[in-house]
């Protein structure tokens, strides 16, 4: 199967590295911002979608869009970007105006997909550059926008700048990675307008992107909750021996942590030997299993309370819980991640990042990459000054989600 | 065959209603039956969740039923049952079935039968199905309930007998008898991605499994079960199958290329729908992490597992089943290609195409070591074990039993195309779904 395209140039200059861009005509065109395009990196799970499709439904669907230019921020030795450039016919451009405007002298492309965290690859970071800024710059210097796809932005203040550009600029952004968006097991969103009692998010991994991940899919949880989203008041990391006796002070709820650790399909512990299912959080043995444990408390100023707990080396898996009021029964959940090859979890992500650039409509407000972005910047600063309680009136922030689920299967 | 009437003569009226009827108890005890119980054996995945509970609903549960007596076929030294009637002091060893049914008293003295009669060493026949003895262990259990004048309800763990006239005497005895028989794979109760259930007013023009793993006999088993979990909805109901033919090795690439099952194959955007639903895809561009592979690369993913003692699974395998009403359905076992179970259906009025993915969660997968894929199917038998009454048709499992057969004999006949007139089997499903939505 050849992924070359026979289709005239359109490009208007060539670009450093790769050929002109081929584009078929009607096709809308795609500029790519990547950190990198490595095996585990997000270009790999979510660009290549692009180059050569995905499973959509019950088709092999390739979306009739042709990426035609990439701004890649770091090339190491498994780089693939240059390959791919080869292969499908685009150019690798030197700046992110240059990869916008194809090497022209406009904003040359349909839609911006940036791909800047770390993606699986924790042996490297995310992007070194801000990408963001010089998009926005040409969105204003040319006077159009395009919808923007964003997995992950680099602090609260990139999050922040996004958001009031494309307040201000009027484009569409789908922030987020493929947690909030993967099948649910059950398929659970909150009923809009549930009154939320308490919420907590059982996560794993070690890297900023996995935290990010784990808080980003917390918010997508929560926003839906009555009253609409109305901010952070106060962010509190916590670590160590500590996290257990935050737990039995009430910092944050056993009774979710049983019902999240319930909804696991991958203990670790005496069960990967032995193979047998265990109450790992009514039994006390939890603790016993977590290698580093952390927790990152949040008090939201409606007065809901969150937390997510990194629990690497009891569960392989992320999973949610919430206590709504006047509900009898936690409402719970596992984020399914299937693992890769394949890392099917991706595709629905694809799926809404594909429809955003033909419809221009973001299924999530961009928002609550502000929320998550903020309080992952004070979970690390409380960390570094020994689990202070930080105010956060930087996340002040008032927004409604759309009303619509946006998940696998929804 | 002694007649219900027969047996239950001379027993009072009110005995005989409490047959396997539920409330007597406050907690039915269960007797397990097993042919082993070793790490990784549906032996110690089931017992294991009765005995210590599993998660479910978002919370952990402990079923409310005490298995208070165990009978272990073969113990080998891997053998775990004598740590866990040491673990779990209320259940114990008996050497008989009749022993563990009885608990060592003359008459049945549980609620509930847990048949679980896969793994272990029992010989293969010519055909190359292994004779696990369920009918056997089946037929004590019987003769408990005859002299006891009393039931219970049974699970029998995957197929019924692997012989059809023995798989039929279970279901019909149960029916003579009155006790609540169920059996059956973990894939129908699996958790659909997305939901799925085939409306009940559909047509269903041709149908598609496609699956992994080992045997004909054994996967076989599996594949023909999801297929019919979705399939019973139809219009018109069950009605059963009337032909199946197996085929294998180069003959199934033939078929691949076909396009349809009027030339010898089948619909193909049936198995593009099976293969997008899949979660784990092997990638045939390298490089890339998820691609579609082409027709041709198609036959160089499949490989079967070689051991000393030959290939193992028998890959690829393919089973076109002709149903008694028009339905046309394959069975693919295409281990190489792809992991885990899918399934895509044609309808008719109005013309559309559906599909699943049957989630297991299963290592590779998204799973882990505690196989949480046995757990919806427990939670089904432990309904069972409560309500007297089956949580879903075993007449289902009795036309997989024939169907699995039929396709290990079409095998041993070269292949050929096996009438199943015996296979006319009808059962409508339960009016509401069984499989794994909430908890």
């Amino acid at each position: 199967m050849s992924g070359r395209r026979t289709f005239p140039r359109t490009a208007t200059a060539v670009p450093v590295v790769g050929l002109p861009s081929r584009t078929r005509p009607g096709a809308k065109k795609l500029a790519i911002l990547a950190s990198r395009w490595t095996p585990g990196s997000p270009a790999r799970q979510v660009a290549d979608r692009f180059l050569i499709g995905y499973p959509r439904e019950d088709r092999w669907h390739r979306p009739a869009m042709d990426v035609v230019s990439l701004y890649v921020d770091r090339t190491p030795e498994v780089d693939q970007s240059r390959q791919r450039a080869a292969e499908f016919g685009f150019g690798i451009y030197p700046s992110v105006a240059e990869t916008l405007r194809c090497g022209g002298d406009r904003l040359a492309v349909d839609g911006v997909l940036i791909l800047a965290g770390q993606g699986d690859d924790s042996s490297s970071g995310p992007s070194a550059h801000d990408l963001l800024e010089p998009m926005v710059r040409v969105f204003e210097e040319d006077r159009r926008t395009v919808p923007v796809y964003w997995d992950e932005p680099l602090g609260l203040a990139q999050a922040r700048k996004m958001v009031e550009a494309s307040r201000q600029l009027k484009f569409p952004v789908l922030a987020g990675s493929s947690l909030p968006m993967t099948w649910r097991l059950p398929p659970l969103d909150l009923p809009m307008g549930s009154r939320v009692e308490q919420a907590l998010l059982v996560g794993i991994g070690f890297g900023r992107s996995d935290r990010y991940r784990a808080l980003e899919t917390l918010q997508a949880m929560v926003e839906r909750r009555s009253g609409g989203e109305t901010g952070v008041r106060s962010v509190q990391a916590v670590a160590g021996e500590a996290v257990w006796r935050a737990g039995s002070s009430g910092r944050w709820s056993r009774e979710l942590l049983q019902a999240a650790v319930a909804r696991s399909d991958s203990l670790q512990g005496e069960t990967l030997k032995d193979g047998r299912p265990r109450d790992l959080a009514g039994s006390g043995e939890l603790p016993r299993l977590v290698e580093h444990p952390e927790v990152c408390l949040v008090d939201y100023s409606d007065g809901m309370s969150a937390a997510v707990l990194m629990l690497n080396g009891a569960v392989g898996d992320f999973t949610f819980a919430a206590r709504l009021r006047d509900v009898s029964e936690v409402a719970s959940t596992q984020l399914l991640l299937p693992p890769g090859p394949n890392h099917a979890g991706s595709v629905c992500l694809a799926a809404r990042i594909e429809d955003l650039i033909q419809s221009g409509r973001s299924p999530v407000r961009p928002e609550r990459a502000w929320i998550a972005a903020g309080i992952l910047d004070r979970w690390i600063e409380s960390g570094e000054k020994g689990g202070l309680v930080l105010e956060t009136p930087e996340l002040t922030l008032e927004y409604r989600p759309t009303a619509e689920s946006s998940f696998c299967g929804s | 065959m002694i007649s219900r009437r027969k047996v239950m003569a001379g027993i009072p009226a009110a005995l005989l209603l409490a047959g396997c009827r539920p409330g007597t108890p406050e907690r039915p005890r269960i007797a397990a039956l097993v042919t082993e119980y070793r790490r990784r054996a549906h032996g110690q995945h089931i017992v294991d969740r009765f005995l210590g509970g599993y998660n479910w609903g978002g919370r952990f549960h402990r079923p409310p039923m005490d298995v208070v007596s165990l009978y272990v076929d073969q113990v080998r030294e891997s053998d775990l049952s004598r740590d866990r009637a040491r673990q779990y002091p209320s259940m114990k060893i008996y050497p008989t079935i009749a022993e563990s049914l009885t608990r060592g008293g003359d008459s049945l003295a549980v609620d509930g039968i847990l048949l679980i009669g896969e793994h272990g060493t029992y010989p293969r026949n010519e055909k190359g199905q292994t004779l696990y003895p369920r009918y056997e262990f089946f037929r004590q259990i019987v003769d408990v309930f005859r002299a006891s004048g009393r039931g219970a309800p049974v699970f029998n763990d995957k197929h019924l007998s692997w012989k059809w006239e023995w798989a039929k005497e279970m279901v019909e005895t149960a029916r003579e008898l009155d006790f609540a028989l169920m059996a059956g794979s973990s894939i129908p109760v699996a958790w659909r991605l997305p939901r799925l259930e085939i409306p009940s007013d559909a047509e269903v023009e041709e149908a598609m499994v496609i699956g992994a793993g080992g045997g004909a006999d054994s996967y076989g088993f599996h594949g023909f079960e999801a297929l019919q979990c979705m399939v019973e909805r139809r219009r018109g109901g069950e009605t059963g199958v009337a032909a199946l033919q197996a085929v294998r090795g180069p003959r199934v690439w033939e078929a691949l290329r076909a396009g349809s099952w009027d030339r010898g194959g089948w619909d193909s955007e049936l198995f593009e729908a099976c293969l997008c639903r899949s979660l784990a895809l092997t990638s045939t561009r390298e490089g890339f992490d998820h691609s579609y592979p082409s027709l041709e690369e198609i036959p160089g993913l499949v490989k079967d597992r070689v051991t000393d003692s030959g290939p193992q699974l028998d890959q690829p395998l393919a089973f076109r089943c002709e149903y008694a009403d028009g339905m046309k359905a394959t069975l693919l076992l295409l281990e190489g290609l792809s992991m885990g179970w899918t399934f895509a259906a044609r309808l008719k009025n109005p013309p559309r195409l559906v599909s699943t993915h049957f989630y297991l969660p299963v290592r590779g997968l998204g799973g882990g070591a505690e196989a949480n894929f046995f757990s919806p199917l427990v939670n089904g038998v432990e309904k069972m074990f409560l309500t007297g009454k089956a949580t879903y048709p075993v007449e289902r499992t009795l036309l997989t039993s024939g169907m699995t057969e039929a396709g290990v004999d079409s095998l041993f006949r070269r292949q050929s195309r096996v009438e199943t007139p015996q296979l006319a089997v009808r059962y409508r499903p339960t009016p509401e779904p069984t499989y794994r939505r909430h908890s």
